[in-house]
């Protein structure tokens, strides 16, 4: 059992938002949104330079189990994440979190599929497109979530692997 | 925890000092904009937990958002630094740990770094007011064990799993009429605050 003690401390942030002047709620989001919109275009910028460097990582990732490769395409993938939604394409979002899934049960039970990995990366550009429809993305993104599901459980990533 | 997109009521973020933490540009770039378009204004960038730590130890702050900085997860580190070592009154700041992925290695890292809540990204503005307006509500308990230092995570008074609690107080509470249940998150409203 452990011995546990509580303190009750004072913050000062409930007062602070209680402060004479502030924004209604609706005006708030509008900003928030209006700013959003401001930042689109560097957004999708960084995006695509993401994934061309995610393209080139794919490209030289070996054959075999390679743990520093999929590190490096987690590092990409994980960054980008939440930029598809600002850009106006959050089926990117879902699709990185999709690939971040992936590469973490492949090193989690030290298993690989380098073709998995790859069909994760070209739905990345595919899921970039302006204009998507939206029953094309969520296909895509069922095909995608499949895919790793497959590898969550140990025995099920030996099997997926046979 | 859910907010009306449309009220009225107003809230003033102006005069709190915000820490954010976020290693990608694009990050915190969104982190930005979403902040300072519900306003606020006295913002604290940092890209690496050096510069975040330096800041929390120079400045009072009143709320900070931390990536957890995945893959490294240095994020989390950083928050439980602030709940062991940083100074009062900023051990207590309210936390916001944002993610964009937590690897199934890192989970008991999230639960036991001290954040206050989890926030998954891609972050909507109205979830970011939704959990800033709860972390400010007070009576958030801080607790101080062996391997946990940060916000009471019990969010509701129920037995505890099989009966056996991991609290002393969880043994006297067995001969003790049952408490009231507490608020829970999902009930926050903006009562608090002033309606316009």
């Amino acid at each position: 059992m452990s011995n546990v003690r509580f303190v009750f401390p004072k913050h000062r942030l409930a007062e602070v938002l209680r402060q004479p002047g502030g924004l209604p709620v609706s005006e708030a989001l509008e900003r928030a949104h209006a700013n959003l919109e401001l930042i689109k275009p560097s957004c999708r910028a960084e995006l695509m330079e993401l994934l061309e460097m995610a393209e080139a990582c794919f490209a030289k990732l070996d054959q075999t189990y390679d743990d520093a490769g999929l590190v490096e395409l987690y590092s990409l993938a994980v960054r980008g994440i939440g930029a598809g939604t600002v850009c106006g394409t959050p089926a990117v979002d879902e699709g990185l979190t999709s690939l971040c899934d992936l590469i973490d049960h492949l090193r989690t039970h030290q298993t690989y599929d380098r073709n998995a990995i790859g069909v994760n990366v070209r739905a990345w550009r595919l899921l970039t497109t302006p204009n998507l429809p939206a029953e094309g993305a969520a296909s895509v993104l069922d095909g995608l979530r499949k895919v790793s599901k497959r590898y969550a459980e140990p025995s099920a990533a030996v099997a997926a692997q046979a | 925890m859910a907010l009306d997109p449309a009220s009225r009521a107003r809230f003033n973020l102006e005069r709190a000092t915000i820490l954010l933490l976020d290693d990608t540009p694009v990050g915190m770039s969104i982190l930005v904009q979403i902040v300072t378009g519900l306003g606020a204004k006295q913002l604290y960038r940092c890209s690496t937990v050096e510069q975040a730590r330096e800041v929390a130890v120079t400045h009072q702050l009143d709320l900070a958002i931390v990536d957890s900085l995945s893959p490294s997860g240095g994020g989390y580190d950083f928050v439980k630094w602030m709940r062991q070592s940083a100074a009062e009154p900023n051990c207590y700041t309210p936390v916001l740990v944002t993610t964009a992925h937590t690897p199934a290695r890192d989970v008991t890292r999230a639960r036991d770094c001290g954040g206050h809540i989890l926030i998954k990204k891609p972050i909507a503005p109205v979830v970011m007011l939704e959990r800033i307006i709860w972390v400010s509500k007070e009576g958030r308990t801080f607790l101080y064990s062996d391997g946990y230092i940060g916000p009471d995570r019990r969010f509701r008074d129920e037995p505890p799993p099989g009966g056996v609690g991991r609290r002393r107080g969880d043994v006297a509470a067995e001969d003790e009429p049952a408490a009231a249940p507490e608020e829970e998150p999902a009930e926050m409203t903006l009562k608090d605050l002033k309606a316009s």
